[in-house]
């Protein structure tokens, strides 16, 4: 007599539900993260080798409009990555005090209290280098 | 409305149904049934076993989201029939399916062997090197003790965290959102001492490694048990003992 029916799997499961697509998203924007890296990281490498007058025109490169539109997708990839990330800091680190745990939104508003404070850090160091 | 109104209203459901011994492939069966605001997808399945076809089968026991036993796929996604309203799914059609990722035995009916074995795999059940004599009383805890763990004593093995589970679907060998989750309850209690013997299968590839963190098991559980939050913890106690194991001392509390 025929058996049960095996369990079925699917390929296209990561495009069925929005949570899904937007898991995968996130996972993704590490490889534009990463890629952005790898372009800064080319463009200080050509700067040391190569000096200021090959910096300038990596600039230029850099602030073209096509270059504009690549920095607004990662932006918009970096972000995905940090708010799905500060989303789920409390799930794998859940805080206790006093016995009790601190509610979930508390730990997500306290990193991005510590990224705002980073920020402004960074901020004020490019200005004053400026 | 009127009650008369109301009495003949209907909605329909679209059922899976598979018979081994009589079809070669699953199908989708329509059915109207009578809508009633106080009727769960539960009632409308019992309905249709009552007055239309008594071969439809499906598991079900407590009504009342506390067995586990009623979960199936509805419209797409992973839920207690006993707990889902024919009122949320208005005007329908209403699919009902097996949870997903389970071997169909007959119509909604799912093959648990797999999901049996493996929470039997990460022992979860309180372990002790030694039992204290009864003479000594019970083993006391502290609400904060209580509450580190409390939230995964909830579990009431549903499976519906696998069904939403797409590393589940495609990975035979995971142990799976819930299973994790009991292991760390026993493994968080202060009670408990088989944190070791839990650890070598709950720390694999198969085990916490396998997670991709979707979170979508944490998102359907009914009980709020939160199995994402249970795997993500475990990575960092083991990720912390990992490199704590480079250390020539046991730094104070971290000795297990
Ligand atoms: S963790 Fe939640 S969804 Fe998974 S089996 Fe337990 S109660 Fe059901
Ligand atoms: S019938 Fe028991 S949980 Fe639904």
């Amino acid at each position: 007599m025929p058996g049960p029916l095996p369990r079925q799997k699917s390929n296209t499961w990561w495009n069925q539900r929005w949570a899904y697509r937007i898991v995968l998203l996130r996972e993704l924007s590490s490889v534009a993260v990463a890629a952005y890296v790898v372009l800064l990281l080319l463009l200080l490498v050509s700067q040391v080798r190569e000096g200021e007058g090959a910096f300038a025109s990596h600039v230029d490169v850099l602030t073209s409009p096509l270059l504009w539109i690549v920095h607004l997708v990662i932006l918009a990839f970096a972000q995905l990555h940090s708010s799905t990330w500060f989303a789920l800091t409390p799930k794998a680190l859940p805080l206790k005090l006093g016995g009790r745990r601190v509610p979930d939104a508390l730990i997500t508003a306290g990193a991005y209290g510590a990224w705002l404070a980073v920020s402004a850090v960074v901020l004020v160091i490019v200005l004053v280098v400026a | 409305m009127t009650s008369e109104a109301t009495a003949t209203r209907t909605v329909t459901l679209e059922v899976f149904r598979y018979h081994p011994e009589r079809d070669d492939a699953p199908s989708f069966q329509s059915y109207e049934v009578p809508y009633r605001e106080e009727w769960v997808v539960l009632d409308a399945l019992n309905w249709l076993k009552d007055e239309v076809d008594g071969t439809l089968s499906y598991r079900w026991s407590c009504r009342m989201g506390v067995c586990g036993s009623c979960g199936m796929m509805v419209n797409g996604r992973p839920r207690l029939t006993c707990n889902a309203f024919l009122r949320e799914f208005m005007p329908g059609p209403i699919r009902v399916e097996p949870l997903r990722g389970f071997p169909v035995e007959r119509d909604m009916v799912t093959v648990l062997d797999d999901f049996m074995g493996k929470l039997t795999d990460v022992k979860p059940w309180m372990i002790r090197e030694q039992e204290q004599p009864v003479e000594e009383g019970e083993y006391r805890q502290t609400p904060s003790q209580l509450a580190d763990f409390k939230q995964f004593s909830m579990c009431i093995n549903c499976m519906l965290c696998y069904a939403a589970c797409p590393v589940y679907e495609h990975e035979d060998e995971f142990i799976g959102p819930a299973a994790l989750a009991l292991a760390q309850r026993y493994n968080l209690d202060s009670r408990d001492q088989g944190n070791a013997q839990r650890q070598e299968l709950i720390w694999s590839d198969e085990g916490i490694w396998d997670c991709t963190f979707v979170g979508e098991c944490s998102a359907v559980c009914p009980k709020h048990v939160d199995p994402a939050g249970a795997i993500q913890q475990a990575k960092v106690e083991a990720t912390n003992s990992f490199f704590l194991s480079f250390l020539p001392f046991t730094p104070p509390g971290m000795g297990r």
